[in-house]
């Protein structure tokens, strides 16, 4: 892999994440989003973006395996998830992802929260873990605030936690569901840049769902827009693209909300 | 990268404590110790690892070589890594200079036996004082609304009371029968060996109206209306909805809880008397079912069963419901912080409410023999 983080797609290595022909739906409604086909090409940070409602968390679930979609493939690193429960297993292993909530738990300090996979998963003893959980609370800027609860700290400061616990065992893919959402543009923008970071630093893939024009502008390489109406990928393309040059209605009202 | 479990080996240490590393370090693949203690004897003092066959290092991998290097210099080792490929060394200072920053704070050390034990009775005390205060807070508001009834929430009050008595009832009148008959049954099998069994009514007019009817009804309530009020008012608090509340003038003691304790105080002794009406027909059942006339247990009963037994067994009822309303609204509205509050001040609720009913009830059971009532 390049330093600078981006590599040329090609046929030997499979990119981080693929899908194939996905139908999103509920029961016995109609499908939210049908024959959904998009990859995400390795180290580079896919924007999933789509006005509320248009069922961007229920991609989401799917995506990593909560939820078996109606039809259609995900390939995670080139290995099919809904392949065989072994599969499920190992693709859990391969990504990290933040809830839009964050999903703290919430009886465990940070420390012991962004801990708890290495004190799971990995065979390091407990101080290189402490040492471990430490580093990666000190990446998304909350040295000092490791013995402190969840509840005990701010909406922002808990997104970044529940980022360095996604982080925890260093996956080379990452879901983020609404990162910036209801945070003040000050911290918005710090989340930003920390995304960027550790895409470029880390080589990780991230897949960001987002409906946020500043924070889409700021760290998106690629997004993929979806619609309601057009029960699927309505256009797709570089934040500029999109924003200025797409021919898509949907894109047009998406990016011109309130220019 | 898609295999994340990759292979790491290690070779060593030979006699110059030369100890070669290679493959994949990361967290899935470190292992617990990197030389076992039975290796780590037989080593010369002066250890080096040799790190140019690594193919790739994570944050956890350098963080794991970093921190093992400093557990072997605790036990007497050095150890210098040599030949970090240099296309790993980002990552390496990355980490390097996280373990050199401020240590963070030590964790609270574990409490001793007296200090644990001190600390638990400082809670309790701390506890006791903060119903004693609301106690107190809900006894003012209850002197305002005393001096002007038109201000009370009665619209509350009887919403409340509504909803205790009638959701309550099929279950405490269930329970009651229930207890009257198995009262009856025990005491029928014994007292027939002495041909008394006429005195199963009194028997069980005497424990229903006096202790057991009150205290099924309380326990119920408990169950039922002071643990739904705990865990109202502990959601409000967590939703900050009390805060809201306060900074609009209202008063969450006099505006929330008075109308639920007041409701409660009132409803309970309706409802002790539904009770005990059960408790009396399922020894009634009893009584018929061993050839006893359906009259012959009323009869009995108003003989030795009177006004001051009712009256003991309703005084107590208006207080337990009292108790249960105000322990209820108090473990709600001083619910900590966090997530877990609600659940937390829901059981704390029931727990001391079943307490203080039973202490209660023995207080009362001593004062009413010494006034001979
Ligand atoms: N568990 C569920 N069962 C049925 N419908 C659901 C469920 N979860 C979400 N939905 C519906 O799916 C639609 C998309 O929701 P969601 O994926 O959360 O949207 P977004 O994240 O894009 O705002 C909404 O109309 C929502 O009501
Ligand atoms: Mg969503």
């Amino acid at each position: 892999m390049s330093s600078t983080g981006k590599t040329t797609p090609d046929a030997a290595t499979p990119p981080p994440l693929e899908t194939l022909g996905l139908v999103v739906a509920y029961e016995d409604d109609p499908p939210l989003l049908e024959n959904l086909s998009f990859r995400a090409e390795a180290g580079e940070i896919l924007g999933i973006l789509g006005p509320s409602g248009c069922g961007k968390s229920s991609l989401l679930r799917r995506l990593v395996g909560l939820e078996i979609p109606r039809a259609g493939e995900v390939k995670l690193f080139g290995e099919e998830i809904f392949a065989s429960p072994a599969a499920l297993a190992r693709a859990r292993q391969k990504f990290g992802i933040m809830y839009q909530s964050g999903a703290l738990f919430g009886d465990l300090n940070l420390l012991a929260n962004v801990s708890l996979p290495l004190v799971e998963f990995s065979s390091m003893p407990p101080a290189a873990i402490e040492a471990s959980a430490t580093l990666k609370l000190d990446l998304v800027g909350l040295r000092g605030f490791e013995r402190h609860l969840p509840s005990a700290i701010s909406g922002g400061m808990r997104k970044r936690a529940a980022i360095a616990r996604a982080l925890a065992l260093e996956p080379k893919l990452m879901f983020l569901d609404e990162p910036s959402a209801g945070l003040d543009p000050i911290t918005a923008g710090d989340l930003d840049e920390l995304i960027v970071t550790l895409a470029r630093n880390l080589e990780i893939t991230f897949v960001v769902i987002t409906h946020e024009l500043r924070s889409i502008h700021r760290i998106v390489d690629r997004a993929i827009l979806l619609d309601r109406g057009a029960r699927g990928i309505a256009a797709e393309g570089t934040p500029q693209f999109l924003a200025l040059e797409s021919p898509s209605p949907a894109a047009k009202a998406f990016f011109l909300r309130d220019a | 990268m898609a295999r994340p479990k990759g292979y790491f080996t290690i070779a060593g240490p030979d006699r110059e404590g030369l100890v070669r590393l290679a493959g994949t370090l990361n967290a899935l693949t470190a292992p617990r110790r990197l030389l076992p203690p039975k290796l780590l004897k037989k080593a010369p003092p002066n250890l080096h690892a040799d790190l140019s066959g690594l193919a790739s290092l994570d944050l956890n991998g350098a963080t794991y070589l970093l921190t093992l290097r400093e557990s072997l210099r605790a036990q007497g080792f050095t150890l210098v890594y040599l030949g970090l490929p240099p296309r790993l060394i980002p990552i390496w200072n990355l980490a390097k200079e996280n373990l050199l920053g401020e240590p963070s704070a030590p964790p609270p050390a574990p409490l001793g036996f007296f200090a644990s034990v001190g600390k638990g009775l400082f809670a309790f005390a701390g506890d006791l004082r903060d119903q004693v205060s609301f106690l107190g807070e809900i006894i003012s508001h209850l002197g305002g609304l005393i001096l002007r009834p038109w201000t009370g929430r009665w619209g509350s009050v009887l919403n409340v009371a509504n909803g205790s008595v009638v959701d309550a009832l099929p279950v405490t009148c269930l329970v009651a029968f229930l207890v009257g008959l198995i009262l009856a049954f025990q005491s029928a099998m014994l007292m027939q060996g002495f041909g008394v069994d006429i005195f199963v009514a009194d028997l069980v007019g005497i424990s229903i109206i006096r202790e057991l009817g009150t205290l099924l009804t309380a326990i119920v309530l408990t169950g039922r209306s002071g643990s739904a009020f705990s865990s109202e008012l502990a959601s409000m608090k967590s939703n900050a909805e009390i805060d809201a509340f306060v900074t609009m003038g209202l008063s969450p003691g006099r505006d929330l809880a008075l109308p639920r304790i007041l409701a409660l105080t009132l409803a309970t002794p309706a409802l002790t008397v539904l009770a005990d009406l059960a408790g009396l027909l399922g020894g009634n059942l009893v009584m018929m079912s061993i050839g006893h006339p359906f009259r012959v247990f009323w009869d009995e009963l108003a003989l030795h069963v009177d006004l001051s037994d009712m009256a003991t067994g309703l005084f107590k009822s208006l207080v337990f419901g009292f108790t249960v309303g105000v322990i209820g609204c108090q473990r709600g509205l001083y619910a900590a912080h966090g997530p877990s509050a609600v659940g937390e001040a829901t059981t704390r609720g029931v727990v001391t409410n079943i307490l203080a009913i039973a202490i209660l009830d023995s207080l009362f059971a001593v004062l009413f023999y010494v006034l001979n009532w």
